[in-house]
């Protein structure tokens, strides 16, 4: 399903020195693999999910979804893949402050060519345990459901990839966990899923576990219980 | 994009700024009502001044000023020479000038029993009533003998008959004028303010005799009117009654003019000027206030986008292009900037028909002030919400949401 070839990245700080986040980076993931990122600080794992999810461009390299070139993709072009094809997960929740859950989990309803259909905000939030604190806002809810708030809004447009930079990087042990297994669920029904994380034992129970250093791929370890079907290793 | 759906969900996000909200719209409400309100103002004050000066002058007659060059300002020592038989000496032989009336004025109090007043007393011919246009609603006129008599008799304007009369019928009352004892024999006709504001009500026109000789002492009057019998022979008259008034105060030719004439040509240009003042200057000076309430708007959004840039970033995430962002500003900033606007050209209409009724002007609508206003209020919409919009859209989502 998603093919990387030989990505680079490099950033400019404002001091003028560049820093290679991601270098000759190449990477295959298959249709409903579960897969986990892990690396030090700063090794280059969020500029890897980004670049994934079109929020940032590669500057070398080619990007294939389905066999498309995706990351020449105009600026309309990639807001439209974004919004059809992938559901992100920040560590830091995003939702918009002041607005309810169901607001929130509507959003990308709000930018969708597709002909509106009432329910699915509800649907969603429902799919995460959250039917009952559709009209609470953010403030109103802890750490754990605002997570569960932007997995639902991840889910609303119902994407193929679902990507997530240190989803429980905020939460306490307890939340995490349902989180995960949130995760873990969706994978199960079908939806690929990549995911950042710092945690030896939520990365244990991924299916495959790729290893970021100073931007080079170093590992990727599949488990034998990772059966998933029509996973392409490099 | 589901269109009606992102107005809605726009419109919901206003209440959730609500100061910023507030601020916007006070800005442009009061850039609006600012330009609104002179603009009315403005319109009603030309309409009074053309009013004003067809009361004055009508379409045909020349006014002889005592004094030189200058038409208001303290006292000069030339201002003297003005006198009945210098109009009258002049005039005679001059056909051209129809009829003519001279006027002294001086402010006094005025009594009647226990009720005080001050007013302006004008002293006239008979023939005033002819030459200025202006006659008594009740009672009469006083005639030439009274003039030739120095009868104390006196007009009274409405203003000051009710200060001194109260709800009573002046006619045949007995008022005093600097102690001195006046007969009331006629009402003025209502006349309401001139163009410097003043209460053209607040008047008592006496026969310009008695007030020369009973009241001021004085051997000259301040002002004449000529009235034309021919229009278009105004410039001509004039220049012939000059030559003539020169001559008889000795005038050599380095001397400048004692006295001064305003000619149809010449109150036509000091209205130009005068309106240029109205329909120039002070709709620029509220246009400023309407500019600075737009910077102070565009301020505002330009620290809301990048207080929102995360947001940005997020809606950018989940599939809005640059455009969707740019709309969802302009309405939001639409809203508050056309509500205020809106608020303020309801607001400045308001108060210029308050004040224009309060100066007596007749209450004027200025659809140029409304069309202004409007017009600023969307410039202002698109420059503050729309380009700082788009320009935070342009940057990567990962950029923004950082
Ligand atoms: N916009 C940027 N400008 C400059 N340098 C950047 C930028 N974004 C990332 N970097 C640098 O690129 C490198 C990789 O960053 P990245 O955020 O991908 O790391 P990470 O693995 O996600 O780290 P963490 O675990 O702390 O989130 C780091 O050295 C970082 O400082
Ligand atoms: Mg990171």
């Amino acid at each position: 399903m998603i093919e990387l070839n030989e990505i680079g990245r490099t950033y400019t700080r404002p001091s003028g020195e560049s820093v290679q986040a991601l270098t000759g980076f190449s990477l295959h993931i298959g249709r409903g693999e579960l897969v986990a990122i892990v690396g030090a600080s700063g090794s280059g794992k969020s500029t890897l999910m980004n670049i994934l999810g079109l929020l940032d461009r590669p500057d070398s390299g080619s990007y294939r979804f389905h066999g498309d070139d995706v990351a020449t993709l105009d600026v309309a072009g990639q807001a439209r893949f974004r919004n059809r094809h992938v559901g992100f997960v920040f560590q830091a929740f995003h939702l918009l402050p002041k607005t309810s859950a169901l607001e929130n989990v509507e959003l990308p309803l709000l930018y969708s060519d597709r002909s509106p259909v009432a329910g699915l905000g509800r649907k969603a939030l429902e799919a995460v345990g959250l039917g009952d604190r559709m009209q609470h806002t953010p403030s109103e809810l802890s750490g754990g459901q605002q997570q569960r708030v932007a997995i639902a809004r991840a889910l609303v447009n119902e994407p193929e990839l679902l990507l997530a930079d240190e989803p429980t990087g905020n939460l306490d042990p307890t939340s995490a966990g349902e989180i995960l297994d949130i995760f873990a669920a969706l994978n199960r029904e079908g939806k690929t899923v990549v995911l950042v994380t710092h945690d030896v034992a939520i990365a244990a129970r991924a299916h495959r576990v790729i290893r970021i250093e100073r931007g080079r791929l170093v590992a990727d370890d599949s488990r034998e219980s990772a059966a998933a079907t029509g996973r392409t290793h490099r | 994009m589901n269109t009606p759906q992102l107005i809605t969900h726009s419109l919901r996000t206003l209440p959730r700024h609500r100061l910023r909200t507030a601020f916007i719209m006070l800005s442009s409400f009061v850039g609006a009502a600012a330009l609104t309100f002179v603009l009315c103002v403005g319109e009603g004050a030309r309409r009074k001044m053309l009013v004003t000066v067809r009361q004055i002058f009508g379409d045909s007659a020349i006014v002889v000023v005592a004094g030189g060059n200058q038409l208001m300002g303290g006292p000069r020592p030339d201002a003297a020479r003005l006198t009945l038989d210098d109009i009258e000496d002049t005039v005679r032989g001059m056909p051209e000038i129809e009829l003519w009336d001279p006027q002294q004025t001086m402010t006094v109090a005025a009594k009647h029993g226990n009720a005080a007043a001050t007013v302006r007393l004008l002293g006239q011919s008979e023939r005033s009533e002819r030459v200025w246009s202006r006659s008594v609603s009740r009672g009469a006129y006083f005639d030439a003998m009274a003039v030739k008599r120095l009868d104390r008799v006196a007009l009274i304007g409405e203003t000051a008959a009710r200060s001194l009369f109260g709800t009573g019928d002046p006619i045949g009352g007995e008022i005093q004028i600097e102690a001195v004892p006046f007969t009331v024999v006629g009402v003025l006709e209502r006349f309401g303010t001139d163009i410097h504001g003043m209460d053209r009500d607040n008047e008592i026109v006496v026969p310009i005799s008695t007030l020369m000789r009973r009241l001021a002492n004085v051997d000259t009057i301040a002002a004449a009117k000529l009235l034309l019998r021919d229009a278009r022979q105004g410039e001509q008259t004039a220049a012939e009654f000059r030559r003539r008034l020169r001559s008889r105060h000795a005038l050599t030719s380095g001397q400048s003019d004692d006295f001064r004439l305003l000619t149809p040509v010449e109150v036509q240009r000091m209205m130009g000027k005068a309106r240029s003042v109205l329909s120039l200057y002070l709709p620029l000076a509220a246009a400023v206030a309407l500019v600075v309430g737009g910077i102070v708007a565009a301020t505002l959004m330009l620290g809301a986008v990048s207080a929102r840039i995360r947001e940005i970033g997020l809606r950018r995430a989940v599939g809005a292009q640059p455009k969707d962002i740019a709309f969802q500003f302009l309405v939001e900033t639409s809203v508050s900037v056309f509500g205020g606007g809106v608020a303020g050209i309801v607001g400045g209409l308001l108060a210029g028909q308050l004040v224009a009724s309060r100066l007596q002007l007749t209450g004027a609508f200025s659809w140029n002030a409304v069309a202004l206003a409007l017009l600023m209020s969307a410039a202002t919409a698109l420059l503050s919400g729309v380009i700082p919009a788009r320009r935070a859209a342009r940057l990567l989502p990962a950029e923004a949401l950082r």
